[in-house]
């Protein structure tokens, strides 16, 4: 099974990058979720550079929304699952990739 | 509807809109309590012919919390498929549904329900089936028997039914958004120098604003001793773990895309987009700054709320609306004095010793909850539809029932009614304790003005109208100008 680098990721995902500024974000709930498996908001882990793993075929959507261009955080929802990275070179690439 | 379209985001996205809320001992089985949740708000009957529904991609909750610290203790939690037997007709349905399973019904729904307690969730029902939306005497020619058949049980033995019901609230939505327009009092309030229409300079009857319109409800009938801290049958009034606090929620997930033909795809966590305990309170109380975010909040950090409990706008609206009526309110507004007993009433429950033989209260946990207290049996002789105000310890705010007229109760607590409970130097002004909408003839009609006739057993609300029969009652009177 090829590992994708992330650049790959990004360009072989069906990928929406929203690049204007910090989405207001509501608190967590205490939403167990266990009809639709889901993740909450207090799931949503802020990992660093390089700490995710992608590899092999992707399932399903995944959707990358730039939250912070200057801190180069970034969310990367996926089935129910919010995961948050920091990478401000991505962050910038995508912010140029949409213009 | 009295939580419905109440704040900006939610009021565009009715599926997830939660529109009231009921809590009670079930008259029919006292040793159960049943609780509703309403959603779909304002459904014109003859909306088809995609009728009404609930959202495949909403998660739906009714909390419950029974220790007193404003967070979830048991979870019951819904999820809707929907499914289409004939892809290739417009139809809702190809002839007469005569029941749940008849192959002329197009499109349906499922659900399954999800309980969590204990830090740990279990599915509790499946393959639950709503009825068909009410649409006519060709189509849905014996519907009570088809909601009849939809009445189903979940592992624990409670009783369950999610479908369309004809909408059981009653207020004079077109009145009292009209800058504070209370029709039997009209003639006293200020019209800001308006040229009105005479019969505004009169008395009148309230009109139901939701007069004929449908809704679509969640309801359940659960055991007592299911919902106590310990498991216990409540059978002490003054105890405080006979008191339960429920609420309902409704989740979306965060990220919906339209692909190239229009068809969604979701991506995200669940996001808390809309909540209803006590009836009206971010509709009436907290202000349009703060309306989606209390939507996206818990009743657990209510206190930060708490200001707009202490000095509520409409408290200070009425003096001004209706001049020279509310004066003992107009000096405690101007006192400064915070209103401790709306706290009291809507946020911590009513606590012993402030009203004789009742409480509900849970603690100083400032949430708001639908706080009932389980063990007041329920009242079967003359109850009142003012509930706690008009001597009835069975109805508002003691967990709400279906005829309760909690509008009115809520604007007589607002206009000082319930401060002379905390404050016995406090006169209510004598119009605070008789103003009222104008949709009952009194404390003991059940039957309010343009309501369906309520059920006797469980679900209660009543059969939604149908949408062959509803047009012909609607004949408004089109006033081009005043």
């Amino acid at each position: 099974m090829s590992h994708l680098s992330r650049r790959a990721f990004l360009t072989k995902s069906s990928l929406a990058a929203a690049t204007a500024g910090l989405l207001a974000s509501a608190p967590a709930t205490a939403l167990p979720g266990l009809l639709a498996g889901a993740g909450t908001e207090a799931d949503a882990a802020v990992a660093e550079e390089g700490a995710v793993e992608l590899g092999g075929e992707l399932e399903g959507t995944v959707v990358a929304h730039v939250r912070d261009l200057t801190t180069g955080e970034i969310s990367i929802y996926s089935g129910t699952q919010e995961t948050v990275i920091r990478d401000p070179g991505m962050a910038a690439r995508l912010a140029r990739a949409a213009r | 509807m009295s939580s419905h379209r109440e704040a900006p985001e939610i009021s565009k996205d009715p599926a997830a809109d939660s529109a009231d809320l009921y809590a009670f001992v079930s008259p029919d089985k006292p040793d159960t309590v049943t609780i509703i949740a309403n959603y779909v708000p304002l459904q014109g009957p003859a909306g088809g012919p995609n009728f009404y529904e609930f959202g495949d991609d909403v998660l739906y909750q009714i909390d419950i919390d029974n220790n007193g610290d404003g967070v979830s203790d048991i979870i019951y939690q819904f999820q809707f498929n929907t499914s289409v037997g004939n892809p290739e007709t417009f139809l809702y349905n190809t002839g007469p549904i005569g029941n749940l399973g008849d192959a002329h019904w197009n499109r349906r729904q499922t659900y399954r329900v999800a309980k969590f307690q204990h830090q740990a969730g279990r599915i509790v029902g499946s393959n639950l089936v709503c009825p068909p939306c009410n649409i006519g005497p060709l189509s849905t020619p014996n519907y009570e028997a088809l909601a009849g058949a939809a009445v189903g049980k979940l592992a624990d033995g409670e009783r369950v039914f999610a479908g369309q019901r004809a909408d059981g609230f009653y207020v004079d939505l077109g009145a009292i958004f009209d800058l504070g327009d209370l029709r039997p009092f009209e003639q006293a309030h200020n019209k800001f120098g308006v040229s009105v229409p005479p019969q505004m300079n009169s008395p009148a009857p309230g009109i139901n604003g939701t007069k004929g319109l449908n809704v679509h409800s969640i309801a359940l009938q659960i055991p007592k001793a299911l919902l106590t801290k310990s498991g216990v049958y409540p059978t002490d009034p003054s105890s405080r773990s006979s008191v339960i606090g429920v609420w309902t929620s409704a989740f979306r997930q965060k990220v919906r895309m339209l692909g190239s033909n229009g068809s969604p795809t979701y991506a995200g966590p669940w996001v808390q987009v809309s909540r209803l305990g006590n009836p009206l309170i971010n509709e009436v109380i907290i202000p349009l700054g703060d309306k989606d975010a209390w939507n996206a909040t818990g009743p657990g950090t209510d206190s930060q709320f708490t200001h707009y409990y202490n000095k509520p706008e409409l408290a200070g609206l009425l003096p001004v609306l209706y001049p020279g009526a509310f004066p003992n309110l107009d000096a405690l507004n101007k006192s400064g004095k915070p209103r401790a007993d709306l706290v009291a009433v809507l946020l911590t429950g009513i606590p012993p010793g402030v009203v004789p033989g009742f409480q509900n209260s849970m603690g100083t946990t400032q949430a708001d909850m639908l706080r009932l207290n389980m063990a007041i049996p329920p009242t079967t002789s003359s109850p009142s539809n003012i509930g706690l105000l008009g001597g009835d310890a069975a109805g508002f705010p003691n967990g709400r029932r279906v005829f309760d007229d909690v509008t009115t109760i809520e604007i007589r607590a607002i206009a000082g009614v319930t401060y002379a409970l905390i404050d016995k130097s406090y006169k209510p002004d004598d119009v605070a304790t008789v103003v009222h909408q104008g949709l009952t003839s009194g404390p003991n009609d059940l039957n309010a003005e343009g309501t369906a006739q309520f059920l006797p057993g469980f679900p209660y609300l009543g059969q939604p109208y149908a949408g062959w029969d509803v047009p012909a009652d609607d004949t408004p009177t089109m006033v081009s100008s005043y």
